[in-house]
């Protein structure tokens, strides 16, 4: 066999597997010739309305109904042929590549209808909605600082995917496209003297400009973020950093909480003065653990809401509290300084006061009512060394029963202590 | 002899080795006694150190009441020696003796480890002479050698010290760790390394410049560990502070079982925060919120 006739014959096998395939896709329910898509319309005639629309579903456009739907019986809503969730990869694979560095949660749960129409749309890629407006619908508290923001940033204007790439990204976080500073850099040329000029001439193009700029924009003038730190407001770099002409000009001038003390003296001699410090506080990385050095949207310099910048090492903390039945407050509302002092504390768990009993009360006015006799006088019964208080009966991040309470029962509870009532 | 005959003989002088190895892996510890007071009937406040020997010696970091206190064995029961208190040592947290019956405490206030003689007279303050930078100690171990091995949080890496003080080597801590709260040392010289963030351990071989990951994240057996120890055998204890509890791991990282609970009765555990094991197989828990040292066995 030559050559030529070898590959004739390879092309009409080609073609018969996919004659045959697609055959026997529109076989898959026998339906009467010409009735494919149409006879759906038959009982379902506003769909020829939604088929007017500008941008529709490439198998919805064919007629090809029964690639999502079973006509007859479904085991899932909408008689989708597939878990509503998994329906959409059976075409779309790949749409979060293994390996992301980020990926948006919708897109990894397969929830693709939040953003998509899964038949036809007036909008580009089947979106429900245009633009900006798609994201804000769950990115709400960014669509209010971005519509309050005196300096604006043009690429948000232009629309989030100047800089996020909506299912997920192989290069960066938080669904970037590239690296932040390679990412910034495409638009603010970093050899201009300008640019020199507005960052004290330090080194920074290959940095991370989100350590300072709010890059959804900002009241702050420079677009940084809301609370800046006083030295970065005033572009006192050389106050923690070598000076910009010194080769490791980025370099702080010392490690750890040393750096800090320079100016927060009073704060960390008050820190140490206590018998029990936070240990991160006092290791290589120290302050910056919690605190951001330049700017940050959180009062306090934080990096984050406390109760991330908590979970972050205490995670298990902040699980406990998800799977308990009762809820505490100060938890839920992500205010973990309302019992613990988190540099330093004389107490155990960083409390911020000597007596737990006090502590709870600071909210819970138990003493105004009859209570089970707690306090430093009255022992428990189990250890000697041990008085009664509060967390004698409750955890205060939660357990698994009502209340906080240690055991299901309340009578579990009392008969720890009260064992001759025990039956 | 026949073939069936020589099956059975296999398979009788295989079955025993199997199951005795495998039993050989089951430890589980036994409640023995519980402290609770020093000579004079005063209670012990949050102990969280404690250092023990081969001798059935028992130094306690009583941390609430800021002093050492010091147990021996008499065969029998736990007798409480005279409380230390040093000036030196306001805040202990951890503890451990060297074969020379030394004292060294580290205080949780002052981050400095103080050398005590046998009989608790303050000597001195480790330092590290040599070493390359300040140093901030979490922790620290005392090997069969008496070499000092510091967790260093500052300069992050494990300190070997000489008895003297003299640094003799330095191992960085491993790449994008959490936070290391404890290290330990066996017998011949391998280290450990806890991370109560990632709830994983690392080991540095002995003679290795380098820790690597001994173990896979152990998210569901560990809520936060902090202090970790080996046994005679080479098995590793972890001390799981906020879930109450003993995780047990082969000397290859490979899980053996959790042991006791969260809860106030002797034979549970609030917030316990140091271990220390000696050749004898006595364990001993440091059982903080609740006040009391605790006491186990180790039974196969």
């Amino acid at each position: 066999m030559n050559s030529r006739s070898g590959t004739a014959l390879f092309l009409v096998v080609i073609i018969s597997v996919i004659v045959v395939s697609v055959a026997s896709s529109q076989d898959k329910f026998k339906l009467k010739p010409g009735a494919k898509g149409k006879i759906c319309l038959n009982c379902h005639p506003a769909f020829a309305e939604t088929l007017k629309r500008r941008f529709v579903h490439t198998p919805v456009k064919a007629g090809d109904c029964s690639d999502c739907h079973n006509p007859h019986t479904s085991s899932h809503g909408k008689l989708l042929a597939e878990d509503p969730n998994k329906i959409c990869f059976s075409c779309h694979d790949g749409i979060v590549p293994d390996g992301a560095k980020s990926a948006h949660i919708v897109a990894e749960e397969g929830n693709c209808v939040k953003c998509h129409d899964p038949h036809a749309s007036n909008n580009k890629f089947n979106l429900t909605v245009s633009g900006n407006d798609l994201c804000f619908e769950c990115h709400k508290s960014l669509a209010e600082s971005v519509s309050g923001n005196k300096f604006k940033h043009s690429p948000v204007e232009k629309g989030c995917l100047s800089c996020h790439s909506p299912h997920a990204s192989s290069e960066a976080v938080a669904l970037l496209k590239t690296g932040v500073s390679s990412l910034c850099t495409k638009c603010h040329k970093t050899d201009r003297k300008t640019f020199a000029r507005n960052h004290g001439n330090y080194p920074v193009a290959k940095t991370v400009c989100t350590s300072c700029h709010n890059p959804h924009g900002s009241s702050v003038a420079g677009i940084l973020w809301d609370n800046v730190h006083p030295p970065l407001a005033k572009q006192m770099c050389n106050q923690c950093h070598l000076p910009s002409s010194s080769p490791d000009a980025l370099k702080t001038k010392r490690v750890g909480y040393e750096l800090c003390r320079g100016c927060h003296n009073d704060m960390v001699n008050d820190t140490f003065r206590k018998d029990r410090i936070h240990w991160p506080l006092v290791d290589k990385t120290a302050c910056l653990h919690c605190h951001s050095p330049h700017a940050s949207k959180e009062a306090g310099l934080l990096k984050e809401p406390i109760i991330i910048v908590c979970g972050a090492c205490h995670a298990d903390t902040i699980e406990r509290q998800e799977k308990s039945l009762t809820k505490h407050e100060p938890i839920t509302e992500g205010n973990c300084t309302e019992c613990h002092s988190p540099h330093s504390s004389d107490q155990n768990f960083l409390f911020d006061s000597k007596n737990v009993i006090d502590l709870c009360g600071n909210c819970h006015d138990w003493q105004r009512h009859s209570s089970h006799p707690i306090g430093e006088k009255i022992k428990d019964k189990r250890n000697e060394n041990l008085s009664l208080g509060c967390v004698s009966c409750h955890r205060s991040h939660g357990t698994e029963f009502k209340h906080f309470m240690h055991y299901s029962e309340k009578s579990d509870v009392c008969v720890q202590c009260h064992i001759e009532q025990k039956r | 002899m026949p073939k069936a005959v020589k099956c059975i003989l296999l398979f009788a002088a295989v079955i025993p080795v199997a199951v005795a190895s495998h039993a050989a892996e089951i430890v589980k510890l036994k409640p023995m006694v519980s402290l609770y007071a020093d000579a004079k009937g005063e209670g012990l406040k949050t102990p969280e150190g404690i250092g023990c020997d081969d001798k059935s010696r028992l130094v306690v970091a009583d941390t609430g009441n800021g002093r050492l206190l010091e147990y021996t064995y008499n065969g029998e029961t736990w007798t409480p020696g005279p409380a230390i208190n040093l000036p030196q040592l306001p805040y202990p947290i951890r503890v451990q003796l060297n074969t020379r019956g030394e004292i060294y405490a580290l205080d949780g206030k002052l981050r400095k480890i103080a050398r005590l003689g046998p009989k608790g007279n303050f000597q001195r303050y480790v330092e590290g002479s040599g070493a390359s930078a300040p140093h901030v100690p979490r922790s620290f171990k005392i090997d069969t050698s008496d070499n000092i091995l510091i967790l260093d949080i500052l300069t992050e890496n494990v300190l070997v010290l000489e008895p003297s003080g003299k640094v003799i080597k330095e191992i960085p801590f491993p790449k994008e760790y959490g936070f290391i709260s404890d290290l330990a040392v066996d017998a011949v010289g391998n280290v450990f390394l806890v991370d109560s963030v990632k709830k994983v351990v690392y080991s540095a071989p002995e003679n290795s410049k380098e820790f690597s990951l001994l173990t896979e994240k152990l998210e569901e057996d560990l809520d936060f560990p902090v202090s970790i120890t080996t046994d005679d055998s080479g098995r590793i204890y972890l001390v799981d502070q906020n879930g109450g509890g003993i995780v047990i791991l082969g000397r290859d990282g490979s899980y053996q079982g959790r042991q006791l609970k969260m809860g106030w009765k002797e034979g549970f555990l609030r917030y316990p925060s140091q271990i220390c094991i000696n050749k004898k197989g006595e364990v001993f828990i440091a059982d903080r919120e609740n006040s009391r040292i605790q006491v186990f066995s180790i039974a196969k």
